[in-house]
C-alpha cells in the first residue's frame, strides 16, 4: 500500500514538474522545475529499493548539474526566446509524427510485452545497497567503469578549453 | 659464330639509335655521324663476315638458328626470341646494311643544314634495326614485330618535316595502309598457329605439307600473307601511300621507299614460299596483281612532273616485277631483281637528291634542264640507273629483268600473259626513265637560267652515288643467261632445288633477251624523239591527249576512288554520329550520370540543414519507424 | 513490489515523451539541455525498475553510468552555450547552422 502511494505521488510529481520543464517560458523556472522532477524520480528510486541511486540522483543531479544550469542562466542573463519565424516550418509535422509514433509504440510495447518473473524478489534483498552496487561495478562492469572515467577526463579537458577560449574572447588570460 | 655476329649486327643500330635519341641535347655533328653512320658501317662489316663465313660452309650447312630466350609460353605455344641466319637473310642483311651505310653516309651531307640532325639519324638507325629484325626473325612473331617497327620508322621518317601538313598527311596515310597489311600478316600468323600449332619458321614449314596442296586453308594463309606483302610493297590496290611518301627527305626515299622496305613483301613471299608452293591459285593471284601493278605504275610514272614521284612510281612498277616473279615461283629471280633494284634505284634516288639539293629543294622537272654540265656525279648515277632500269645489256637491270621474264615465259598461260605485260612494262620503263634523264640533264635550261648556279655535291654525297652507280652496272653479273647462276645456287638451301618447270630453256632465254632489247631500245628511242631531240615537240603533242594524261598523272584516280569509297562515307557517318548519336548516347550517359548525382546531392544536402532540432526530428522518426518494424517482426514471429 | 513494472515503464515513457516535446518545441539551447536531462532520467527509471524486478544490481550500475554521462554532457553543452551565445543577443539553436550541407 505504501509503495502504491509513494508511486502515485512520485509519478504525479515527476510528470508535473517535467511538464513544467518543457512548458515554462522562463529558463530559470524551468531549471527549478527540473529540480522538482529529479527529486520525484529520486523518490521513485527509493520506492524501488535503490537508496544509493536515489542519493546520487539528489547529490549529483539536483545538487551539481542543475546548479550549473542556474549559474549559466544567471551568467547569460535574461534573453528573450525567438518566437517569430521557425525555420523548421512544416517539417515540424514530421517531428510530431515521430513523437506520436514513439509514444504509441512505447505504450504498445509496454502493454503487450511480458517482463520477467511473475513474482518479483522480496523487498528484503540488499540489491540496492552500496556494497552490492560496488561489487557489481568492480566485478562485472569494470570496462564501463573505466569508460566513464575516460569520458569524465575528456569532459574536464573540453570544459577547460571552452572556458579558456571564452575568457580570452573577453580579453582575459 | 655466324649467329653471334648476326646478333651483334641486329643490336648495333638499335644501340646507336637509342644513344642518339637519348643524348641530352643536340650532339655535335661529328658525334652523330660517328654513332649513326659508324654503327651501320660496323654492322655491314660483320654482315660481310657472316657472309664469308657462310661461303666457307658446304651448301647444306648454311642454315643456323639461335634463340636468345623464351619470350612467351602460353598453353602449348612457345615463342622464342630467335633469329634465323640462312642465305636468304644474309643476302637481305648485306643489302640493308650495305646500301643503308651508303645512304647514311650520303645523309651526312644532305641533312647537315637540318636542325634535327640527330633525330634523323636516330630514326634511320631505328629503321635499319627494324628491317634487320624483320629479315632475321626466326618465327612469325618477331617477323610481325619487325614488320610493325618498319612501319613505325617509315611513319617517323616520312613525317620527318612535321611542320609541313602534306608530310604529316603522307605519314598518316602510309601508316594506315601499312596497318592494313599488318592486320593481314597477323591474321595469317594466327591461322598458321591454329592449323600448325607453332609460329616457328622451321616447324611451320616442315609441317606445312600436312595442310594439303591447294586446300582452302593454305589459300587463306597465302592471301593474308599477300595482303601484308602488298601493303608493304605498294602493290595495287594498296600502293597509294608510296608516291605520297616522297614527302620525306630524299635519303629516306632512297633507303626505305626504294631499296629496302618496299621489298619486304618480296622477302616475305620468298620466306614463306612453302605455303605458296602448295597453292597454285595463290601464286597466280600474286603474279597477276604484280603484273597489273607494274603496268599501271609505269603509265603513271610517264606523266609525273615531280622528279621524286617519277622514281616513286617506277619503284612501284619495279616491285611489281618482283612480286610477279615470286608469284610465278621464280623466287631466285625475284630476289635477284630485288638486289639489283636496290642498287640502281638507290643510285637514282641519291642522284635525284643531289639535283634537289643543288637546286635548293626544287623537284619539278619543268624547272630543270641542261643540268649535265653542272652535276656530273648526278648524271653518272642517274645515267647508270636509267640504263640499268631500261635493261641495256651489261647493266644489272638487264640480267634481272631478263631472268624474271624468261622464267615467266615458262610459267604456263598465266606466265605468258605476265611475260607480255612485262615486255610492255619494259618499254614503258625505258620511256619514262629516259624522259626523266633527257628533261633533267639535257635540253635547254629553264627560262632565266639557274639562280644561283647549281653547286656540285661534296664527297659525302658523291661517293655513295658513284659506288651505287658502279654496283648497278656490275651487280647483275651474279646471274647471267647461259652462264652463272650465282643467286639461284646461293639461295638453294632456302628455296630448294628449282623444280625445273621454271628453268629457262635456251630458246626462251634468247627470245626474251631479243624482245626485251628491242623494247628497251624502242623506249629509249621514243624518249629521244619526244624529249631529247626537240624539246618543243612534247608541248605540241601534249595538247592532243589531255584526258588520258590527266588520268595517268592522277595515278589512275585511286586516291579519289578511295575518297569516294571509304573516306567520304566514313566522314558522313562520323558526322551523323557526332551530331545525333553521340549527344544522346555516350555523352548522354555521362551528362545523365552527373545530373543524377547532382540532383541526388541536392536532395541529400537539403536534409543537412545544420539545424539541430531538425536532426532530432529525423532521429526520432527513424527510431519510431525502426521500433515499429521490430515490433511487427516480433509480433509476426511470436 | 506492489506496483507492477508496467506502471514504472509507462511513467518512464511519459517522461521520455515530455522530454522529446521539449527538444522539439524549444529553441533555447538551455531548454534543450534541460529536456535532454529529463529524457535521461526517464531511462534511469526504467533501468532501476528492471533492477528491482530481476533483483540484480547491474541496472543500478547502468543508471549511475548514465548520470556520469549526463554530467559530462551538461558540462560540455553548457560550455558551448556560454562560448557561443555570450556575444549574441538571442538564444536560438537554429542559428548554429554554419556546418550545413
Amino acid at each position: 500500500m505504501g509503495e502504491k502511494v509513494t508511486f502515485a505521488v512520485a509519478a504525479i510529481g515527476a510528470l508535473g514538474f517535467g511538464a513544467g520543464v518543457v512548458f515554462f517560458k522562463d529558463a530559470f523556472r524551468a531549471a527549478v522545475s527540473l529540480i522538482g522532477a529529479l527529486l520525484a524520480v529520486a523518490l521513485l528510486f527509493i520506492a524501488l529499493l535503490a537508496p544509493f541511486a536515489a542519493a546520487v540522483q539528489v547529490i549529483v543531479y539536483a545538487g551539481a548539474i542543475v546548479v550549473m544550469f542556474l549559474f549559466v542562466i544567471a551568467y547569460l542573463g535574461e534573453r528573450g526566446e525567438i518566437t517569430s519565424f521557425d525555420r523548421l516550418d512544416r517539417w515540424q509535422v514530421v517531428g510530431w509524427l515521430g513523437v506520436l509514433g514513439l509514444g504509441g509504440l512505447g505504450a504498445v510495447a509496454v502493454l503487450a510485452s511480458d517482463f520477467g518473473p511473475d513474482s518479483p524478489a522480496p523487498a528484503t534483498t540488499g540489491v540496492g545497497s552500496p556494497q552490492a552496487i560496488g561489487e557489481a561495478m568492480l566485478a562485472n562492469h569494470i570496462v564501463a567503469l573505466q569508460a566513464i572515467a575516460v569520458i569524465m577526463l575528456i569532459a574536464t579537458v573540453g570544459a577547460v578549453i571552452l572556458a579558456k577560449s571564452a575568457v580570452q574572447g573577453e580579453g582575459g588570460r | 659464330m655466324a649467329t653471334a655476329l648476326a646478333w651483334i649486327v641486329l643490336v648495333l643500330p638499335l644501340v646507336s639509335g637509342v644513344v642518339l635519341a637519348g643524348w641530352p641535347k643536340e650532339p655535335p655533328h661529328a658525334v652523330t655521324r660517328l654513332l649513326g653512320i659508324g654503327s651501320i658501317l660496323v654492322a655491314f662489316g660483320l654482315s660481310v663476315a657472316v657472309f664469308v663465313g657462310m661461303l666457307g660452309n658446304p651448301a647444306d650447312d648454311r642454315v643456323f638458328t639461335s634463340s636468345a630466350f623464351e619470350w612467351i609460353a602460353i598453353g602449348g605455344v612457345s615463342v622464342d626470341l630467335s633469329i634465323l641466319v640462312d642465305p636468304l637473310s644474309v643476302l637481305m642483311m648485306l643489302i640493308i646494311t650495305g646500301i643503308g651505310f651508303l645512304i647514311h653516309l650520303y645523309s651526312a651531307e644532305y641533312m647537315e643544314h637540318d636542325r634535327d640532325y640527330r633525330r634523323f639519324f636516330a630514326s634511320m638507325n631505328l629503321f635499319v634495326f627494324s628491317m634487320l629484325l624483320l629479315v632475321l626473325a626466326g618465327n612469325f612473331f618477331f617477323l610481325i614485330v619487325g614488320w610493325a617497327f618498319v612501319g613505325l620508322a617509315s611513319y617517323l621518317l616520312i613525317g620527318f618535316w612535321y611542320e609541313r601538313p602534306s608530310a604529316v598527311a603522307a605519314a598518316k596515310k602510309a601508316f594506315v595502309i601499312n596497318v592494313i597489311g599488318d592486320v593481314g600478316l597477323v591474321l595469317a600468323a594466327f591461322l598458321v598457329l591454329r592449323e600448325l600449332g607453332t609460329l616457328d619458321y622451321g616447324q611451320a614449314f616442315a609441317e606445312a605439307g600436312t595442310l594439303g596442296a591447294d586446300s582452302g586453308t593454305v589459300l587463306a594463309i597465302c592471301l593474308l600473307l599477300f595482303v601484308g606483302a602488298a601493303a608493304k610493297s605498294a602493290q595495287v590496290p594498296l600502293h597509294t601511300w608510296l608516291p605520297d611518301a616522297m614527302e620525306g627527305p630524299t635519303p629516306v626515299s632512297a633507303l626505305i621507299h626504294a631499296a629496302t622496305m618496299v621489298t619486304a613483301g618480296v622477302y616475305l613471299i620468298v620466306r614463306t614460299h612453302v605455303f605458296f608452293d602448295l597453292s597454285w591459285l595463290a601464286g597466280d593471284i600474286v603474279a597477276i596483281v604484280g603484273a597489273i601493278t607494274l603496268l599501271m605504275a609505269a603509265t603513271v610514272a610517264l606523266q609525273q612532273v615531280d622528279i621524286k614521284r617519277v622514281l616513286a612510281w617506277s619503284t612501284v612498277s619495279q616491285v611489281g616485277y618482283m612480286i610477279m616473279a615470286v608469284g610465278l615461283g621464280a623466287y631466285a629471280s625475284g630476289m635477284f631483281m630485288l638486289m639489283a633494284h636496290a642498287f640502281y634505284k638507290a643510285a637514282l634516288f641519291l642522284a635525284a637528291g643531289i639535283i634537289i639539293h643543288a637546286l635548293h629543294d626544287e623537284q619539278s622537272l619543268d624547272r630543270m634542264g641542261g643540268l649535265k654540265k653542272y652535276l656530273r656525279v648526278a648524271l653518272f648515277g642517274m645515267g647508270t640507273g636509267a640504263l640499268a632500269m631500261a635493261g641495256i645489256p651489261g647493266f644489272s637491270g638487264f640480267f634481272a629483268k631478263d631472268d624474271v621474264l624468261a622464267a615467266a615465259l615458262n610459267g604456263g598461260s598465266i606466265g605468258v600473259i605476265c611475260w607480255v605485260i612485262g615486255m610492255v612494262g619494259a618499254f614503258l620503263t625505258a620511256l619514262y626513265m629516259f624522259r626523266l634523264l633527257f628533261r633533267a640533264f639535257f635540253g635547254p635550261e629553264p627560262a632565266g637560267g639557274y639562280q644561283p648556279a647549281p653547286h656540285p655535291s661534296r664527297w659525302w654525297m658523291s661517293v655513295p652515288v658513284v659506288i651505287l652507280g658502279v654496283l648497278s652496272i656490275v651487280g647483275g653479273w651474279l646471274q647471267t643467261p647461259f652462264g652463272w647462276t650465282g643467286m639461284s645456287e646461293w639461295l638453294e638451301p632456302v628455296i630448294g632445288q628449282s623444280t625445273g618447270l621454271l628453268e629457262p630453256t635456251h630458246g626462251t632465254e634468247i627470245v626474251t633477251i631479243a624482245v626485251a632489247l628491242v623494247m628497251a631500245l624502242a623506249g629509249i628511242g621514243l624518249a629521244w624523239w619526244l624529249f631529247g631531240a626537240d624539246p618543243e615537240r612534247r608541248i605540241r603533242l601534249a595538247q592532243k591527249a589531255a584526258g588520258p594524261r590527266r588520268v595517268m598523272r592522277e595515278g589512275w584516280e585511286f586516291d579519289r576512288a578511295y575518297d569516294d569509297l571509304f573516306v567520304d562515307p566514313s566522314r558522313e557517318v562520323a558526322e551523323v554520329m557526332a551530331a545525333r548519336v553521340e549527344p544522346a548516347g555516350p555523352q548522354g550517359i555521362i551528362t545523365g550520370t552527373t545530373a543524377l548525382v547532382r540532383g541526388a546531392a541536392r536532395v541529400v544536402s537539403a536534409s543537412q540543414s545544420g539545424m539541430v532540432r531538425a536532426y532530432a526530428f529525423w532521429m526520432v522518426l527513424g527510431i519510431s519507424l525502426a521500433g515499429i518494424v521490430i515490433a511487427l517482426i516480433v509480433a509476426g514471429g511470436g | 513490489m506492489n506496483v507492477p513494472i508496467e506502471a514504472y515503464l509507462m511513467l518512464s515513457l511519459g517522461l521520455l515523451v515530455l522530454g522529446l516535446i521539449g527538444v522539439m518545441r524549444r529553441r533555447n539551447p538551455l531548454m534543450l539541455l534541460l529536456s535532454v536531462e529529463l529524457m535521461l532520467n526517464a531511462g534511469n527509471v526504467s533501468l532501476i525498475g528492471f533492477s528491482r524486478l530481476w533483483d540484480d544490481p547491474s541496472g543500478q550500475v547502468f543508471a549511475l553510468v548514465v548520470m556520469v554521462v549526463a554530467a559530462a554532457e551538461v558540462v560540455i553543452g553548457l560550455g558551448l552555450v556560454v562560448a557561443i551565445f555570450r556575444s549574441r543577443s538571442n538564444l536560438d539553436v537554429d542559428e548554429l547552422s554554419s556546418m550545413k550541407g
